[in-house]
């Protein structure tokens, strides 16, 4: 199969064959909503980890801007839910920037120093109660709107938000990753001094995804906050958002554009489904040891697995 | 002045590798350099495009002040460079390393002088080959002037780019440099060892010897100084 035909296959399943098949069924569907949500952190922080060659501990932070952004803008500003939501992202963006001192760093230092960062988020939404509520939180976020007969805000509608969410931060990662931008950024990984000379910003260009990566992230976390109409520091700032999506973009492959997403409903769904009807307590251990497992017999993850399987069977043909 | 060094210094520690080497280009200028293994030539090129920070001294490249200036900067400026050891950007074909040399110091990528320099450097038949894995040594060396000629430079720094190659390739690339030259009106400012090569190649050649400007002029000069031919027999010694 080709690409474009793989690409309709997928959109023709995610947009019409899940929600025919589920759309009835509210428990699955907001499984797999809450999975999307996941897949939406994941694929920004594989973009970044990528394409930016940099591993982030605090991609928390940029969700729980976004949230508290989208939900203030919309409880106190009167703005509309998905206008805000765009703000959201460039709300999470320009709190990247606050994070760039640490672009200078390298490897676990940054990862580490972001981490930080994400603490450093989480404690200003506690302390600056007059605006977000502090630790008691904003309730009656706005519900995502009717539009045009269509009831965003009911689980369905959900899913269909938060896909088409993941749909384009996926289509941002894979555009950046096949332009002049992606190709230095992957050069820059082995031959930083060659990428240099001839011109290549190696610390802007790594900052620009950074705020695409924390663009994404935001939206993610403004559309969680009007799914669940409620928001705490604890939870917006939560280390699971990022723990999850780092154990899914591995575990599915971060270098393949659909590995974080498969990862995210694979590891989500049987977390959920499985593991945590057998083990109640500590069954994200288990991810632990899948993660270990995968990154021990096939480091470039689930997806790269496939696709050298399906290489291989080919070339069986071929021969 | 194309490029105008004045006193340069930079020292690793206590080890002085370019010692107060003052010279200038003029626009369009073929400048040799050369000495013995360890004499600093490497560590000038650096200093000039800026991977490494001159101790002390001027720089200035068309009038404007290189000292501050990063990295990127001086590509976009017109700074070219190859290196001694080819370093091909990783995972990307030859025909992409040109893509984002020639993007990012020109701002766009200008496919038609990319096939030019494909062309001209006989790269054409690699162009979608794996740059850092399938290259014989005279194609990496080829890719390493192809890079710098895709930024568009006004002086292109050539650091050993026919070391290595037996006599014929070495004809043939001394060919396409000067055939480069013509079409693109460009300063060289080429690191040699073969005198021959140097003598054919450069009207002027300035002579380092650990870290210091020994000699500069014609080559018939030059290579009779009695100082430049004890630095070389004393390095070849050493
Ligand atoms: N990054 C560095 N750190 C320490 N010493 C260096 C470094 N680069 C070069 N040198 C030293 O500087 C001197 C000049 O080296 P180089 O410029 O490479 O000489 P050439 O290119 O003329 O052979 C040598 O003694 C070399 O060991
Ligand atoms: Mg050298």
């Amino acid at each position: 199969m080709n690409n474009s035909v793989k690409i309709a296959v997928f959109l023709a399943l995610s947009y019409v064959a899940v929600p025919l098949a589920l759309g009835s069924n509210t428990y699955v569907i907001g499984l797999i909503v809450a999975a999307l949500t996941i897949a939406g952190i994941a694929v920004a922080w594989a973009l970044l980890g990528n394409l930016g060659g940099m591993v982030s501990f605090g991609h928390a932070a940029f969700f729980g801007v976004g949230a508290y952004v989208s939900a203030l803008l919309t409880l106190r500003g009167g703005w509309p839910v998905f206008p805000a939501m765009l703000m959201a992202g460039v709300g999470a963006a320009i709190a990247s920037v606050a994070t760039m001192p640490a672009l200078r760093l390298r490897g676990p230092y940054f990862a580490l120093a972001i981490l930080a960062y994400a603490e450093i988020f989480r404690i200003l939404a506690t302390e600056l109660k007059p605006v977000t509520g502090g630790a008691a939180g904003l309730l009656s976020i706005p519900r995502l709107p009717n539009v045009l007969g269509l009831d965003f805000g009911s689980k369905l509608g959900g899913y269909f938000v938060i896909l088409t969410i993941v749909v384009a931060a996926m289509a941002a990662y894979h555009l950046i990753r096949r332009s002049a931008y992606g190709l230095a950024l992957k050069a820059m990984h082995d031959s930083e001094d060659a990428t240099r000379v001839v011109g290549v910003n190696s610390i802007v260009l790594k900052a620009w995804m950074l705020m695409v990566s924390a663009f994404i992230t935001g939206m993610v976390g403004a559309f969680n906050a009007h799914y669940i109409n409620f928001l705490e520091p604890d939870y917006a700032f939560a280390g699971q958002w990022t723990m999850l999506a780092i154990v899914s973009a591995i575990f599915g492959g971060y270098r393949t554009v659909s590995g974080p997403l498969a990862g995210a409903l694979v590891v989500y769904l049987v977390d959920q489904l499985a593991f945590k009807p057998i083990l109640p307590q500590g069954h994200q251990i288990v991810l632990g040891v899948l993660l270990g497992a995968m990154i021990l017999f096939n480091p470039g993850g689930m997806m790269s697995m496939l696709t050298a399987k399906f290489l291989r069977k080919e070339a069986s043909h071929a021969a | 002045m194309l490029l105008d060094l004045d006193g340069i210094t930079v020292a690793f520690g206590g080890l002085i590798a370019v010692g107060d080497v003052t010279f200038a280009m003029a626009e369009g200028d073929v400048l040799g350099l050369v000495g013995p293994n360890g004499a600093g030539k490497t560590t000038l090129f650096n200093a000039v495009s800026g991977l490494v920070r001159p101790t002390r001294g001027q720089a200035r490249f068309l009038g404007r002040d290189l000292v501050a200036m990063p990295i990127h900067a001086r590509a976009r400026a017109g700074i070219g460079r190859t290196f001694q050891v080819p370093q091909p950007m990783h995972e990307l074909t030859v025909r992409e390393n040109l893509m984002v040399a020639s993007r990012f110091a020109t701002g766009r990528i200008d496919r038609e002088r990319i096939a030019e320099i494909l062309d001209l450097l006989k790269l054409g038949h690699k162009a979608d080959a794996d740059a850092a894995t399938s290259l014989a040594l005279t194609e990496q060396k080829a890719l390493e002037v192809g890079k710098a000629l895709a930024t568009n430079p006004k002086l292109l720094m050539l650091d050993e780019v026919l070391a290595g190659l037996e006599t014929a390739g070495k004809r043939a690339f001394m060919h396409t440099l000067a055939e480069v030259r013509q079409r693109y009106g460009l300063g060289l400012l080429i690191i040699e060892h073969d005198i021959e090569t140097i003598t054919r190649l450069c009207p002027r050649v300035v002579v380092l010897n650990f870290g210091r400007l020994i000699a500069e002029g014609s080559p018939d000069h030059v290579f009779n100084d009695p100082e430049v031919i004890r630095s070389y027999t004393g390095g070849e010694a050493a």
